[in-house]
């Protein structure tokens, strides 16, 4: 066997190697052929597609004719199975390619990763009982719950956990900060606020302040906008942040620096912090420079307070300096090698990019026009202002909404904002600008302004011109065209110009190389500059972006630093990954849609006056309503609980598929049987009525070890049922529903049920409602005549038209003719058990056709001969057990699982012997025979 | 004995029971009748059965196995299916009751077993065009006379002429020229 070569055939190994058998499929069948083949000397590679081993003998309760306990019977073959030295057990596992012939199969098996290293795992079930997830459990039907790491049934084999995690959550594959979504919306959810806002700030220091500022791509991609809206994810973090403010929950922090190599950060930004928050964390005693008197950066100078008000800013801050972040106001670095010569040995640079451009028209200099950033900075460094009456404010970013709203809450009457796209373009927050229209922004859409006019070097008005809008540009948005003679004069006597920013050139840029724009170039990836050792990131290398971009890419050259003062690659593995997004699953026939939780607001007349904070956050039932609404898309959220419970060290959510490749002399075929869907009939109201159960449901709920713990209930009111109706015939016999064939086990079944329901409560009446009994195996007749004689089990000989609900009681009314009496009769029961037939297994005819073995016309794998050689497929060295070949009984599965055995067996046998291993196969089945007996 | 066929090709495993079963299986819509199992999904599921006891299609698919032609072929039952083919989409062996008793129908037709209220319906219409003439009220009159038009009902004979041709006439001739 050979690990990650599929295609790597060892040579040494071809003429020497043992003989092996491959079973696929781990049911009943599949383990007594895996069993019998190893207990000959021969290595047996079993592989099943769940977690566990046990096939659907482990969920039933009873076996039919002899009631015998199924786990019972069932437990002592498992540890058999997986203790044994001859038998690899391959879990979790499907079969993909299979070439060669009889004696010589290449098989390629793909292990799915269950994210929990089997041979350290105990089972101990600690990682289970700390993690948040719950999603319905197949093994109980989806009657009860499991965790997202799990353990499919007590006495699952191996005896080791499973975690269930698909693809990834569009919500942090779009952040670029990486934000663990869909995990602290989980935790918060189940009021864990402590452990929510750890995960929070494993990936950002600002959770208060990006809840309030953040473009939230999130949101943008979250799976739930697919069905309603998308869930509120950076208001919940917000909450978490308020949360802890208000009960003073905050964790006590200490400097864990043990590194000795210093790091310098020059720009005490959104990235810089970020940059030098993950580096403490990390160990290393950064220093952050700062030209201006505070920390902050634009989340300081430019901000308005009302969106983000300064104490919210200033605890964050703090907060990343209690980890032994040092940051130095007042100095601006002018090169590197001063900071080289204080001895850093790795430098990040994130200086921003807080220059205003210009417009480039005429009078843009008289006095009255502000550029934004510099009017914002004034604004928030309480500066004196001068503001007229009327403001008019040109572009349609964040920043032209913000200069907008603070220029009303400063004084001015009127504020008009000029935006030369139309609203759909429009770049900023869309609730900002609802909120700002709310406020009396007034809006000029496809306008640009063309002069400032002035009067004695005071702005008097603007003189604009109206625009249409052309093709798309390079941005993907459409071009705006001036339309011809359209201009018009709007008054004003401030102008706030907000058309975007860009990178100051400042002396320390001289060190590095620039692009024409000014902006620093760094590796895509490792953001390193043309200069070894000096890492940039933020507005002054993307050009003025969002928040969120700076403080991912702060933690991104913090992952950067950290290899390169450790000398290792620091590109190594990092190459952006191509990533799948999971798609939850939604029945969307029962899904009600429920609206985002809305942000409440101060009012309006109140917030207009001053710079008090407008959104006034989410209370707890909101928060923990919103947080309800994920999707849980990925099943397992990452929130790395197990990881801190597992004392193994068993768990590993880096693992990825991984491929075998084996060479195997035989395989046997038990894939099993999956039950038809009986939501197909209508007329029998499954799914529609909770009363209506299948024969699958019901097993698990007289199991004592189901989700019941073995107490019958009715799952509309979870009270027992003294009335209980059985229903055969339902997706087998079929013509209509293409399913013509007896299904062989579900009268003996559903005797066995409708016995058991009396053993439950022997006050209960129990009717069958039949077309005829196939009481055919040994003891099948005694135990029909029992059930009616000792059991008290009533038999009616009709199959059943309609079934209805009782409005009042959730009971179940039947419509059918007794055929022996000829009467129609209505029949009031307060549970109807369906017995659904059996169907080949999902993906059967997939793994034939990978194989070369024929199918039958109803789907199930085809034998050779069904009277000479019966577990023979129609390739030689291939056999067929259990209900792969047709619907069989635990015995017949069983006796089929030998049969298979000893043929497989009598191949691997050949090759020891050095015979040829066709010779062998002839003798199995003379050719002549095949042609003549193929279709009896 | 067994009998071998080959694969693809029905196997005929059901045996005609009966005379009669034979007749109905070779007239139009009659040919599934012996793939009933009698499990009575059809009676169940009957709307006819569901409003009275007098009524029951298994009984009749039975009896036309069994071979009691005369009792089947003179009995209303098969006149009562109101062809909602409830019992064909329901039932699992690909038997329709429906079609069974058109079958039936035009067999006792054929043999002038054709229930008084089908004849006398029959009668009305060839003679009146109409066959609710009985229900026509002076309320009626008024009505129509209250919205300006003619109280006067004309029966119309080319209608009823051409309804004579198409369905008696043809197919007396038809029955002549093949006797």
């Amino acid at each position: 066997m050979t690990v990650d070569h599929p295609t790597q055939t060892n040579p040494a190994n071809k003429d020497t190697q043992e003989p092996s058998a491959l079973v696929i499929g781990g049911g009943v069948a599949g383990m007594q052929a895996a069993l019998d083949i190893a207990n000959q000397g021969f290595k047996v590679h079993l592989v099943e597609k769940t977690p566990s081993i046990g096939g659907h003998m482990a969920a039933i309760d009873k076996t039919f004719p002899t009631l015998d306990c199924s786990a019972c019977i069932l437990t002592p073959r498992l540890s058999e199975v997986a203790r044994h030295p001859n038998i690899e057990l391959l879990t979790y596992s499907e079969v993909k390619r299979v070439t060669g012939k009889a004696g010589n199969f290449h098989v390629e098996v793909i292990r799915k990763p269950r994210y929990i290293l089997e041979d350290k795992c105990s089972g101990c079930g600690d990682c289970s009982e700390v993690c948040p997830i719950e999603v319905a459990n197949e093994f109980d039907e989806g009657l009860g719950f499991r965790k997202a790491t799990y353990l499919p049934f007590p006495q699952a084999t191996p005896n080791v956990y499973t975690i269930d995690k698909r693809d990834h959550p569009a919500c942090r594959i779009n952040c670029p900060a990486g934000v663990n979504a869909q995990a602290f919306v989980t935790l918060m959810n189940q009021k864990k606020y402590a452990e929510a806002i750890r995960i929070v700030r494993d990936a950002i220091p600002f959770p208060g302040t990006l809840g309030r500022v953040c473009v939230s791509w999130c949101e943008g991609q979250c799976q739930r906008g697919e069905y309603d809206e998308s869930v509120s994810i950076r208001n919940l973090h917000r909450f978490l942040s308020d949360y802890e403010r208000e009960h003073n929950t905050q964790v006590t922090v200490e400097p864990q620096i043990k590194r000795s190599e210093r790091v310098a950060v020059v720009g005490a930004g959104p990235a810089g912090i970020s940059c030098a928050y993950h580096l403490a964390r990390k160990g290393y005693p950064v220093t952050v420079f700062e030209k201006r008197s505070e920390e902050g950066g634009l989340l300081k100078y430019a901000i308005p307070e009302y969106r983000l008000p300064r104490d919210i800013l200033q605890e964050e801050i703090q907060w990343v300096a209690k980890h032994g972040v040092e940051f130095v106001c007042d100095r601006e670095i002018q090169s590197i090698d001063e900071l080289k010569d204080e001895g850093f040995k790795a430098v990040f640079i994130a200086t921003g990019a807080s220059h205003s451009n210009k417009l480039m028209i005429a009078g843009e200099d008289s006095k009255g026009v502000y550029h934004a950033i510099d009017f914002l900075d004034r604004v928030a460094s309480h500066k004196p202002v001068e503001l007229g009456e009327r403001v008019v404010v040109i572009g349609g970013g964040d920043a032209a909404v913000d200069s907008c709203r603070t220029a009303l809450r400063l004084g001015a009457s009127e504020v008009t904002m000029i935006y030369r796209r139309s609203q759909v373009e429009l770049p900023a927050i869309p609730s900002e600008v609802e909120m700002a229209r709310q406020e009396g922004i007034r809006f000029m859409f496809l306008t640009n302004p063309v002069e400032v006019l002035t009067q004695k070097g005071t702005v008097q008005g603007v003189k604009c011109i109206r625009m249409r809008l052309g093709e798309p540009d390079h941005s993907g948005r459409r071009r705006p065209i001036p339309i011809p003679d359209s201009e018009f004069t709007v008054v004003a006597d401030t102008m706030i110009i907000a058309v975007g920013q860009s990178v100051e050139p400042i002396p320390l840029h001289n060190d590095l190389d620039t692009t024409e724009w000014g902006t620093i170039i760094t590796d895509q990836v490792t953001l390193q500059t043309s200069n070894e050792g000096v890492f940039a990131g933020g507005d002054c290398v993307l050009g003025p972006a969002t928040v969120v971009q700076a403080v991912g890419q702060g933690e991104e050259a913090a992952i950067s630093i950290d290899r390169y003062l450790n000398g290792l690659d620091i590109r190594a593995g990092r190459d952006p990954e191509v990533y799948r997004i999971a798609r939850p699953k939604i029945d969307q026939s029962t899904f009600i849609p429920q609206a985002r939780a809305e942000m409440p607001h101060q009012s309006i007349a109140s917030r207009k006056g001053d710079f008090s904070e407008v959104e006034l956050g989410f209370d707890e039932d909101t928060a923990l309503d919103e947080s309800g609404r994920c999707l849980n898309c990925t099943i397992c959220c990452e929130c790395m609980n197990c990881v801190e419970a597992c004392d193994r060290d068993a768990i590993d959510h880096s693992m990825k598929e991984e491929r075998l490749s084996l060479n195997v002399g035989a395989i046997v075929v038990a894939t099993g049987y999956k039950l038809f869907e009986v939501s197909k009939y209508k007329r029998l109201g499954y799914g529609k009525f909770k009363n209506v159960i299948t024969a699958m449901e019901f097993e698990r709920l007289i199991n004592a070890a189901g989700p019941t713990q073995g107490h019958l209930i009715r799952l509309s009111d979870g009270k027992m049922p003294k009335n209980i109706g059985f229903v055969q015939c339902v997706g087998a016999r079929d013509t209509q529903k293409n399913v013509p064939h007896c299904s062989r086990v579900c009268c003996m079944y559903g005797i066995k049920n409708a016995v058991m329901a009396r053993e439950h409560d022997p006050e209960a009446k129990v009717s069958i409602y039949y077309a005829d009994i196939r009481a055919f195996g040994k003891g099948f007749e005694e135990f029909f005549e029992m059930s009616k004689t000792r059991f008290g089990v009533n038999f009616v000989r009709g199959r059943v038209g309609e079934v209805d609900e009782n409005p009042e009681n959730d009971n179940l009314m039947i419509q059918v003719e007794n055929t022996e009496t000829g009467s129609v009769e209505k029949v009031e029961h307060d549970l109807l058990v369906i017995s659904p037939g059996l169907l080949p297994a999902d993906d059967v005819n997939i793994l034939a056709e990978e194989l070369g073995i024929a199918l039958s016309d109803e789907g199930y794998i085809d034998v050779r001969n069904e009277l000479t050689s019966p577990v023979d497929t129609s390739k030689m060295g291939i056999f067929v057990c259990g209900c792969a070949d047709g619907p069989k009984d635990i015995p017949d599965s069983v006796t089929a699982g030998s049969a298979a055995a000893m043929r497989a067996s009598i191949v691997l046998g050949g090759m020891i012997a050095g015979q040829d291993s066709e010779h062998t196969i002839e003798s199995l089945a003379p050719e002549a025979e095949l042609e003549t007996t193929k279709s009896r | 004995m067994h009998t071998c066929t080959t694969k693809g090709q029905e196997k005929s495993i059901h045996v005609p029971t009966s005379a009669f079963a034979k007749e109905v299986e070779k007239v139009e819509g009659g040919e599934a009748i012996n793939k009933c199992i009698q499990c009575g999904i059809c009676t169940a599921s009957c709307v006819v059965a569901n409003a009275t006891d007098l009524y029951r299609p298994r009984r009749m698919i039975q009896k036309i196995i069994l071979g009691l032609r005369e009792e089947v072929l003179s009995s209303d039952q098969s006149w009562l299916c109101l062809n909602c083919r409830m019992c064909e989409e329901r039932c699992q062996e690909g038997v329709s009751p429906a079609e069974i008793f058109l079958a039936v129908r035009t067999i006792a037709a054929r043999e002038g077993h054709v229930p008084r209220v089908f004849k006398e319906a029959v009668k009305t219409v060839l003679e009146d065009g109409w066959m609710l003439k009985d229900a026509y009220t002076d309320f009626q009159e008024d009505e129509r006379e209250d919205l300006g038009l003619n109280p006067e009902l004309h029966m119309n004979n080319e209608f009823v002429g051409k309804l004579r041709k198409r369905y008696f006439e043809r197919k007396k001739a038809a029955e002549e020229s093949g006797s």
